[in-house]
């Protein structure tokens, strides 16, 4: 049974959250996305949480931080600008392995760019938002269902890995008013991934010595297993070391847990492919422009159908590099120049040439006139 | 069927509420209701617009299409200008007379009611915070939605200790569009 609501993207985020057992925000408003800090502050109290607004950005996420080393599901919330602030802070959670959700409502950017418009210029700062060797997940919602679906999946990803986990909205799904088809409470809270936990003897507790392929297993803090949290490179306890070869297995660890289990993490939409001559590779609210261009397409005989990656990092590569040599026309349409394009050519082994792009830099949503126009060219 | 509807205004005037009541309600109503706003980083004074679609079918693309919009309400010029060509030919706009100058080329091509909205929420209700609810009744009597339907809507979205003088905004912003109606079919 499924819940209906009408709602904000921004607000369901925030109602995921509750919903994943968020306890703690901490963050900073920054538009478009503040109301997802509106809704917490109003929400968390309510449920035994707490929502503290820090002076800035780099304060939010550093609270945010503290409170999950404690053992709580924890989250900060911003817009571009505020990530390129708290990037210093991202860089500690991956090195760390300590789970956080952060969630990007994308604006225009660089810099403050157009504060109150759509764009999907954070593709690839959610890709690599720090310096260092890391694997990034980034989940991308394309609808309001997914505001809330996508959050929730977040907490459960970031609990999992232990890393932080990116969940990008755009200004227009996170203020667009509508209906939403959520699912039932039960099976939200039926599904939730909580932190493992080491119980053995605390005298032999080493949280980072565990598997190639596996996440650290980091305690609560204040619960009588010692142990250390460093952004320098670490051995098993958690203090620093510099020694080559404990060096090298962390790093490739904070790739191998990633990337040994994209089956658990990897998620994408085919809609009407199966007997489309065109495909559309859009994501995020401009794939609800091109669905809306198809269905039109379609009734004038013009068979089009779309593939939407839902987690963008780390890419369904095989899943693009499979569609991309099924099709020959392919339209890739983006509120940026081409910041997934290059994944897609990555992935698929094709030049720029054999595509045909519609990429959108100015704070406007793409059309489904534009879609139109364009797939009638490519007829 | 589709109906496309638009309200502008400037930052701070409130017209988002009235869009959000009117996506609501059709939703209350088991049908599909959207409303996406925008808007400039100007705190006060920035052209917004809020576009509205509903239907009896799933809408997907938030956003009203340019020359296709059947209504239209604006309460200040700048954002008149900006947005009046997504007006479809023959389409209805309500404009604040008192604060939008329309010129006779656009009389002709539309069908133009002048209202005073903000006049009757300022000096008719009262608060000229309510001229959003004032605009939410012109827009039902003028779209032949279901007067009901909208008006539940409101009083339940609308804070409990301003219900009543939201009833009394919706009354008079229902008969102001009653009157301008009968006064160009006569």
């Amino acid at each position: 049974m499924s819940r209906e609501v009408v709602s904000t993207g921004n607000q369901l985020a925030a109602k995921a959250a509750i919903d994943a057992g968020c306890k703690f925000f901490g963050g900073y408003p920054l538009t478009p996305s503040s109301e997802i800090a509106h809704e917490m502050s109003k929400m968390l109290p309510k449920v035994g949480g707490v929502f503290i607004q820090m002076e800035d950005e780099i304060a939010g996420i550093s609270v945010a931080l503290g409170s999950s080393m404690s053992g709580v599901k924890s989250m900060t919330n911003t817009s571009g600008p505020g990530i390129s602030l708290k990037a210093e802070q991202i860089g500690l959670a991956f090195m760390g392995e300590v789970p956080l959700v952060i969630t990007n409502v994308m604006r225009g950017g660089p810099s403050t760019g157009l504060p109150t418009r759509p764009a999907q210029q954070d593709i690839l700062q959610a890709q690599a938002p720090t310096h260092g060797d890391y694997q990034s997940i980034t989940l991308c919602a394309g609808s309001l269902d997914e505001c809330y679906t996508e959050t929730v999946r977040a907490f459960n990803l970031a609990e999992r890995f232990m890393t932080p986990v990116f969940v990008l909205l755009d200004e227009t799904l996170g203020h667009m008013v509508g209906k939403a088809e959520l699912p039932d409470i039960e099976e939200v809270q039926g599904n939730l991934v909580e932190r493992r936990v080491y119980e053995g003897d605390a005298a032999t507790y080493e949280p980072y010595n565990v598997p190639s392929d596996e996440p650290a297993i980091l305690n609560p803090f204040f619960k009588g297993y010692r142990y250390h949290i460093t952004g320098l490179h670490h051995g098993p306890t958690g203090f620093p070391t510099e020694d080559a070869k404990m060096c090298q297995e962390l790093i490739d660890r904070l790739f191998n847990k990633i990337l040994a289990h994209k089956d658990e993490i990897e998620s994408y939409e085919e809609f009407m492919l199966d007997d489309a001559d065109i495909m559309i590779i859009a994501y995020g609210s401009v794939s609800l422009s091109a669905k809306e261009a198809i269905r039109q397409l379609r009734k004038e005989g013009i068979k089009v159908g779309l593939f939407r990656p839902i987690t963008l990092w780390p890419s369904p590569e095989e899943k693009i590099d499979e569609l991309c040599h099924k099709f020959d026309k392919i339209l890739v349409a983006e509120m940026n120049k081409g910041q997934y394009f290059n994944e897609i050519q990555r992935a698929s082994g094709k030049k720029a040439s054999e595509f045909e792009t519609l990429f959108k830099a100015n704070g406007r949503p793409i059309s489904p006139e534009e879609f139109k126009a364009k797939i009638k060219e490519m007829v | 069927m589709r109906k496309q509807l638009r309200f502008t205004g400037v930052g701070g005037q409130g017209v988002l509420l009235a869009g959000e009541i009117l996506a609501r309600s059709y939703v209350r109503a088991g049908k599909y209701g959207i409303q996406v706003g925008t808007y400039t980083s100007q705190v006060r004074g920035g052209a917004t617009k809020v576009d509205i679609i509903l239907d009896d079918e799933q809408i997907l693309y938030p956003y009203a299409v340019d020359g296709e919009i059947d209504f239209m309400l604006s309460v200040a010029d700048k954002s008149y200008q900006l947005f009046k060509e997504g007006v479809k030919d023959g389409g209805i706009i309500v404009y604040e007379p008192n604060l939008v100058y329309p010129s006779d080329d656009d009389k002709a091509r539309w069908k133009m009611f002048p209202i005073e909205i903000i006049a009757i929420a300022k000096e008719k209700v009262g608060n000229v915070i309510t001229q959003s609810v004032v605009a939410l009744a012109i827009a039902t009597k003028m779209n032949n939605l279901d007067r009901e339907m909208v008006f539940d809507t409101m009083i339940a979205t609308v804070p409990p200790k301003a219900v009543e003088i939201n009833k009394k905004a919706f009354e008079l912003g229902y008969q102001a569009a009653e009157e301008v109606l009968a006064k160009a079919n006569s």
